[in-house]
């Protein structure tokens, strides 16, 4: 059965009410700072601003911890309430949605790295463009899939894994492109390659945005949709009800 | 999986799922309800039931108080023939005979088809004698006979090693978890092909629940299992079919795995979720 | 103050005091009955002391007093005055005392009221015996001598007690005569008397039947003859136990100088109470009290024992309980399981409460009515031709009284035993059905054991009302006294059509209906004080047996 934004709103037990809202409006919280993570690595990188970078570095540790308080209170909910159905499905969609956001942060942790390590051996000669270009796409990827969550949202859930094979498309041209000025120009090897890295936590974060997606519709429709093409979950989101 | 056919022909509900599930279409059907009325009086109890119940599973009926679910239950062994002004429109088919056609001989229908209450029931009569009474009304009384049945069933019930230094003191002076185990051991006693069990657990501490509980997984192998339960988690741990009841209707009726991660009515996940006020 | 007073009732303590009270005045109560129940019959048994007074009936007629003070009271002078007999001036009260004399061919009446200002010289004569005696009430005077066949043979002085042994030895001998003559009287005569009786029957069942032909009769005959022969046997040798009986007898002489002549054959037993050490009372008062509950009543019952009363007080009830229980259990039963419930159960429920509470004495009639003569009439005419016109069921007689008191108490039976089944937790029944047990064998197997208790509650119940009741039973098969008792060693054993005494009835009658009052009223309060102990025994009895059937059937807690 599909279910809404106010399905976690009409139990007997308010109390309840209020632990389902709690997790779900941290995980959105959490959400927003991991956002704000990649966006500032992205902007630290762009721009050289170390004292950013710094700055990324040191809040990962907030995204861990809200990581850890979220899972307790999730485990929570399980031993106590024994949630059933949607309820079930929102806790453990929260607590998988806690560990990819965590990754998100881990990864925009290792942007502001290369960002500091950039700054120490010189900056790369290019990639910037694709970087800041790539980032935003993802970012927004981030944003999106969070405000499907927020929203119950599968058909923005959908938008989001499509957009992932955009990010791959964009991530695979960006490399090749960097890849032939390295080949070009060996000397800047190991500034281009700390570029490159970088580029790559930024095709996980997208990857990470789908799982999130992924669990939008497992939670709103019930099926876990992990490992399976975009196509077939666009085909079984359009086919009617019955 | 299923998920490689062409796009409008891919459900929901095909997604995700293992082939190896329990599937109600894959099942062999024991009792088979079809267009099931029954008035107390006036008042309509079951209202238009059709319900196909597995063979040698266990299926739970859950829903809110009133709902039927015990009214259902106990008229797969007419037991509702004890209540005055009650009448009933439909089928139940028990091995393809409408147990509610002319002729039927209820004491014979109620030998195949066992019930244990709500409430321990033992009869004021020893260990022994309460397992053996249902063979003594049969007829029964060659003493080996006897002896090897009440030894069968008080070992099928878990109850053997309990009981076997005491067989014949009242079974009044056990606790009533022991009790409610008795009272399976007696109705297993005469060999039923389906046992019907009306919230078996609910007079009972958590642990001697869980005997029960684990009695029922290991009896699935050899009876069909209708188990009625207030108590939605015990209904998600023993059973593997899950029907919900609501006014006296079957609401929902499907696999309890299905039933309880992802319903397909709002009623039964209201429910089961805890949304009835 | 008035706070206070105002929180202690709303403490409810009043309540509580109110209760208590109320209990401690009913066992008061009941404890008071009792004891002036025992207390009176009790004392009765115990050999009292024989005074001896010199009575001054007026200025010179001055006579001596035997006997033993039964009971004391303080009446005015004023009143004795009124009555017109002479009292010293400057006496308010008096004591006046109730004297057992005895002795009463000789005085015409055993109990004398005296003055007590008119007794003087109190002494207890040791050797003052007290004889009771078969017929005319007990003799108190001083053994002179022993005469046989007319003849004189032992004498004393008056003063000593030499012929004492002998005397004792003497009635020992009679009396082992009497338990003879009683066993051939009631053992093989009367067994003889029984069988000429069915023979006089068959005989006469013959005739009717048309049956008579020389044969059979001849047969008859020679039965008859075989019993007669056995018969003038027996009567040989009674007669000869009865000439031994009345050879010797006693002289002894009253308080007043008379002599009397006792044959020992009349005397039952002889004691002299002022001589009796107290083990010797205790003894004697364990003997009285023993043939009180074992013997035959003498005397137009006012002396004796009172055997028969609670043999056929105890058949009498049994035999109720057999016939109540089954008819009440199967009517509760059928209203309470099988019948629909609705406006005709209610009318005869309302209808079996209401007959609970007729006044006994209509079931009395109806039983007169119904069972003796109607039932027992017809029984009679279409069985029992031969023995007309004598009535064999016709008339009232042990069957009919329990039958009447078992229609008495059905009421009690019908709701104890419904109150018992409705009592009995549905699941239980659920549980047997579920078996495939039909509905009759869960009843037979389940159901009435489990309610057994109830039954029986109601069976204590019903045994209670029954032993008590009197006026229906007078009308329907009570008797003053009855010759034999309703089961002997005669074949059926059991003789339903027997008339039979009771209890109840045997207060009554010894207490109003008696020719000598003051001799019976101890009488009447032991025998009521055995009606007490007779129903009590009969209800510890069902009640524990009630109790062992609860423990075993003790219905799941609900």
């Amino acid at each position: 059965m599909k279910i809404s934004q106010e399905s976690h709103n009409t139990h007997i037990s308010q109390k309840f009410n209020q632990e389902l809202e709690d997790i779900r409006s941290q995980l959105l919280e959490m959400g927003g700072l991991v956002e704000q993570q990649i966006q500032d690595a992205i902007q630290s990188l762009t721009e050289g601003d170390t004292q950013l970078a710094k700055e990324v570095r040191k809040k990962d540790r907030e995204v861990n911890q809200l990581q850890l308080d979220i899972d307790e209170q999730c485990t929570q909910i399980l031993a106590r309430r024994q949630p059933a159905a949607s309820d079930l499905r929102l806790v453990l969609a929260v607590i998988r949605a806690t560990a990819d956001l965590e990754r998100i942060g881990d990864e925009s942790s290792k942007i502001a790295k290369a960002t500091l390590k950039l700054s120490e051996e010189g900056t790369s000669p290019r990639g910037y463009i694709e970087a800041k270009h790539l980032g935003n796409h993802v970012r927004k990827m981030v944003q999106d899939a969070l405000n499907a969550f927020a929203r119950f949202d599968t058909g923005q859930a959908l938008a989001v894994l499509r957009e992932d094979k955009n990010v791959d498309l964009e991530y695979q041209s960006a490399t090749r492109a960097l890849v032939t000025f390295m080949m070009e120009d060996p000397r800047a090897i190991s500034q281009v390659m700390n570029i490159m890295w970088v580029l790559r936590s930024l095709e996980r974060v997208g990857d990470h945005a789908s799982n999130l997606a992924e669990y939008v519709i497992y939670l709103v429709e019930g099926q876990d949709v992990r490992y399976t093409k975009t196509e077939v979950i666009e085909a079984a989101l359009t086919h009617p009800k019955p | 999986m299923n998920n490689t056919t062409t796009a409008p022909a891919i459900k929901m509900a095909d997604l995700g799922r293992n082939s190896q599930q329990l599937n109600l279409a894959q099942e062999t059907t024991s009792i088979d309800v079809q267009n099931m009325n029954l008035y107390y009086g006036t008042s309509q109890a079951l209202k238009d039931v059709t319900l196909q119940i597995p063979k040698q599973r266990v299926t739970a009926f859950i829903g809110p108080s009133g709902c039927g679910k015990s009214t259902l239950l106990r008229s797969f062994n007419r037991m509702n023939d004890l209540v005055d002004g009650v009448r009933i429109e439909g089928e139940v088919n028990i091995d393809k005979q409408n147990i509610y056609a002319k002729g039927v001989d209820v004491a014979d229908l109620r030998r195949r088809v066992g019930m244990v209450f709500q409430k321990p029931n033992p009869f004021p009569k020893s260990i022994y004698e309460n397992v053996a009474y249902g063979l003594r009304i049969q007829g029964i009384n060659n003493k080996r006979l006897l002896d090897e049945t009440v030894e069968w069933a008080l070992k099928s019930a878990a109850l053997w090693d309990e009981t076997k230094d005491r067989l014949h003191e009242s079974a009044l002076g056990m606790s009533g978890g022991q009790q409610q185990r008795l009272v399976i051991a007696r109705t297993i006693a005469i060999k039923p092909e389906i046992l019907l069990l009306d919230e078996p657990a609910s007079a009972l501490d958590p642990i001697s629940t869980l005997k029960i509980e684990e009695l029922i997984h290991n009896l699935k192998d050899k009876f069909t299992i209708i188990i009625v339960t207030h108590n939605m988690q015990q209904a998600a741990r023993v059973s593997d079919y899950t029907a919900f009841m609501y006014l006296g209707k079957v609401i929902e009726f499907d696999s309890t795995d299905k039933l309880f991660t992802n319903p397909n009515q709002k009623q039964t996940e209201d429910y089961i979720t805890g949304r009835y006020g | 103050m008035q706070i206070s007073l105002k929180d202690w009732i709303r403490s409810g303590s009043p309540w509580i005091w109110l209760s208590a009270s109320a209990v401690a005045i009913s066992v008061v109560l009941v404890l008071g009955l009792l004891g002036i129940i025992a207390s009176r019959g009790l004392v009765h048994f115990w050999p009292a002391t024989l005074q001896e007074y010199t009575y001054t009936q007026a200025q010179d007629l001055k006579i001596q007093v035997l006997g033993e003070q039964v009971q004391r009271e303080q009446v005015t002078a004023e009143q004795i005055r009124n009555s017109g007999i002479a009292v010293p001036e400057g006496m308010e009260l008096l004591g006046r005392q109730l004297i057992k004399v005895g002795n009463r061919e000789v005085y015409g009446s055993d109990f004398r009221w005296a003055l007590e200002n008119q007794l003087s010289n109190l002494d207890y004569p040791t050797y003052a015996t007290s004889f009771e005696r078969y017929e005319q009430g007990n003799f108190y005077g001083f053994i002179l001598s022993i005469k046989e066949n007319g003849q004189i043979t032992a004498q004393q002085e008056k003063g000593s007690n030499q012929l004492w042994a002998s005397v004792i030895e003497r009635i020992q001998q009679t009396d082992l005569i009497h338990t003879k003559i009683k066993a051939l009287e009631k053992g093989e005569i009367g067994a003889i008397n029984y069988k000429l009786e069915q023979l006089r029957l068959d005989e006469r069942r013959l005739v009717l039947k048309g049956d008579d032909t020389p044969e059979n009769l001849a047969k008859l005959n020679a039965k008859k003859a075989e019993q007669q022969a056995k018969y003038a046997l027996l009567e040989a040798e009674l007669r000869a136990l009865y000439k031994t009986l009345s050879t010797a007898s006693l002289v002894v002489i009253t308080a007043d100088g008379q002599t009397k002549e006792i044959n020992f054959s009349k005397i039952v037993r002889a004691y002299q109470p002022n001589n009796m050490s107290l083990t010797q009372k205790t003894s004697h008062y364990f003997t009285k009290l023993w043939e009180f509950v074992s013997d035959d009543p003498r005397e137009a019952n006012t002396e004796g024992g009172i055997f028969p009363a609670i043999f056929g007080t105890v058949m009498m009830v049994l035999i109720m309980s057999v016939l109540v229980t089954p008819f009440g259990v199967i009517t509760a039963v059928y209203l309470r399981e099988y019948a629909r419930q609705g406006f005709i159960t209610r009318v005869i429920r309302i209808a079996v409460n209401n007959l609970a509470s007729v006044p006994s004495i209509v079931y009395g009639v109806f039983g007169l009515g119904f069972f003796v003569y109607f039932i027992g009439g017809n029984l009679d005419k279409i069985f029992y031709p031969e023995a007309a016109p004598a009535p064999t069921f016709g008339t009232p007689g042990l069957l009919w009284a329990s039958l009447t008191l078992a229609l008495l108490t059905l009421p009690v039976v019908i709701v104890a035993t419904e109150e018992g089944l409705s009592r009995i937790p549905r699941t239980v029944r659920e549980g047997s059905l579920a078996l495939g047990a039909t509905k009759l064998e869960t009843l037979w197997r389940i159901i009435i054991p489990m309610a057994s208790p109830a039954m029986m509650t109601g069976v204590i119940l019903a045994v209670a009302r029954a032993a008590g009741e009197v006026a229906p039973l007078m009308l329907v098969g009570v008797v003053k006294l009855a010759p034999n008792l309703p089961m002997d060693m005669n074949a059926p054993f059991l003789h339903l059509e027997r008339k039979f005494m009771h209890l109840g009835f045997h207060i009554y009658d010894v207490g109003f209906q008696s020719p000598n009052v003051e001799a019976a009223r101890p009488l009447v309060y032991a025998t009521a004080l055995m009606l007490v102990v007779v129903i009590a025994v009969l209800n510890i009895t069902a009640i524990s047996l009630r109790n062992r059937l609860r423990e075993k059937y003790r219905a799941l807690d609900m």
